[in-house]
């Protein structure tokens, strides 16, 4: 006799929640599985992330390197106006005329000098071997008005540094000094007259070839350079 | 925000027709602020009446494709998660998929208190972000009519692979031919040729969604006249 349908089957109900168990934890292992793909998708994205940056490197290093070809063509062109130039010069010498001219162009130096005396930046500046670095290299095509150099330096025979100057041509940019490097002296260990060895100098790059040197007065009285480059600087662009 | 301040926002948010690929870009844009979202997903900000629907959508499924405690539920274009918070009661874990991160983060806010739900950005048109068999039940609602055909078939596609053999599915639109449908079609009508906004409302017709359904693979495929004036299509992944 069969039982009547209100009647619950023990067993039968026995085997639904078992198999309602089974089908949840089959759901709960898929819910899972889409959770995990998920994550590995976001450490694919990540890895991706890291490969546009690597390209990124990548194309920063060929402009430095397009950069660097053109500094050194620029180079090889003035290396060659200069030989002109100085071809050019010895022909004017062995002339007629510029030995004629002689004696006015002494007197002229002469009143010259007199002039630069009061103007210690276009003074020649002899060098000194400093122990120093550059935290923004100069050593780049400036297509900006202006440049900070910024970076530190003391001179190894212990002497104080009393003021930074960058002379681009014959034209002075002081500078601030005395900035704290607290890296620099853990590194070289104290530096009595230089307790404070950093610096900081804004100067102008108008367009075209300049000649920088960067320079450190010591002890209030002269002036001696740390470094000295050819700079070019390009108008910006459009 | 008022509603007026809403409107005037949602409005200056949207973007122009030729945009409306970027899906992206549009709704980013108008994702902004939680109650545009609110506004440009729903048509209001009040979050009772967002229950409100959501309830009233649940009960479309639950009476269409089934709804089960033991489900893993994908919805497709989740938005603020108007219906991800409501229903993430009623199924094992419901996974939110958006092209939008904007209308995510206000998702994620809305669903702080609900462990079973996961939100992922989708890259593009598509849901390549997840494995195929993974879900008891696919459902896109309120969607379809922002996106082009192609995408709606596209996203058809891309359930049928996500669902485990015998899943279910269900995409819904609205039908030019209801009374609702004609009024936002003459609506979008009156916009100036060069002005109509990117998300515009585009209809579907019944045979356009079951083409769909039945070219991707699905069976059972049915289409159905709902009560609000919207047409459902329903599926089963054949297993």
């Amino acid at each position: 006799m069969n039982p009547k349908p209100e009647e619950p089957n023990p067993r039968a109900a026995a085997l639904q929640a078992e198999l309602d168990q089974v089908k949840r934890r089959e759901a709960e292992f898929r819910a899972n599985m889409v959770q995990e793909f998920l994550d590995r998708g976001e450490r694919n994205t990540y890895l991706h992330t890291l490969r546009e940056e690597r390209v990124a490197l990548i194309k920063r290093g060929q402009e430095a390197s397009a950069d660097i070809e053109y500094l050194v063509r620029k180079l090889e062109a003035e290396g060659e106006r200069r030989a002109a130039v100085e071809a050019q010069l010895g022909g004017l010498w062995d002339s007629w005329s510029w030995k004629l001219t002689a004696p006015l162009r002494i007197v002229a130096r002469l009143f010259s000098r007199g002039a630069a005396a009061g103007a210690p930046a276009g003074a020649e500046v002899e060098g000194a071997v400093f122990t120093y670095y550059l935290h923004t290299s100069p050593f780049r095509i400036y297509h900006e008005d202006a440049f900070t150099l910024r970076g530190w330096a003391f001179p190894e025979d212990g002497r104080q540094v009393t003021s930074v100057r960058a002379v681009v041509d014959a034209r002075t940019f002081v500078g601030r000094h005395g900035l704290e490097e607290p890296e620099v002296i853990a590194r070289y260990g104290a530096q009595p007259a230089n307790p404070r060895p950093g610096f900081e100098i804004r100067f102008e790059t108008p367009p075209g070839r300049h000649r920088l040197s960067l320079e450190a007065q010591l002890e209030g009285s002269e002036w001696r350079w740390i470094m000295r480059t050819s700079i070019w600087c390009e108008p910006k662009g459009p | 925000m008022t509603s007026s301040d809403a409107n005037q926002r949602w409005s200056e948010s949207t973007s122009t027709l030729g945009d409306r690929s970027e899906y992206k870009k549009v709704w980013n844009l108008q994702s902004q602020d939680p109650d545009v979202a609110s506004l440009a997903v729903a048509g209001h900000m009040d979050e009772a009446k967002l229950e409100l629907t959501a309830q009233s959508f649940i009960g479309t499924l639950r009476e269409t494709v089934g709804l089960g405690p033991n489900d893993v539920v994908l919805e497709i274009g989740c938005g603020i998660a108007r219906v991800g918070k409501p229903l993430s009661k009623e199924c094992l874990h419901w996974f939110g998929a958006d092209i939008s991160g904007g209308m995510l983060a206000h998702a994620a806010a809305r669903l702080s208190e609900r462990p079973n739900t996961t939100l992922v950005e989708l890259a593009t048109v598509g849901l390549q972000e997840f494995p195929r068999d993974a879900f008891d039940l696919v459902y896109c609602t309120i969607v379809f009519m922002h996106l082009f055909e192609w995408d709606r078939y596209r996203y058809v596609e891309e359930a049928f692979r996500v669902l485990r053999p015998g899943g279910r599915c269900y995409f819904d639109n609205f039908p030019l031919d209801s009374e609702h449908g004609w009024k936002v079609f003459t609506e979008g009508a009156r916009y100036p040729v060069d002005r109509r906004p990117a998300h515009i409302s585009m209809a579907s017709t019944r045979e356009e969604l079951g083409a769909y359904l039945r070219k991707a693979g699905f069976e059972d495929v049915r289409v159905r006249d709902l009560p609000n004036q919207l047409i459902a299509a329903t599926g089963r992944k054949p297993g």
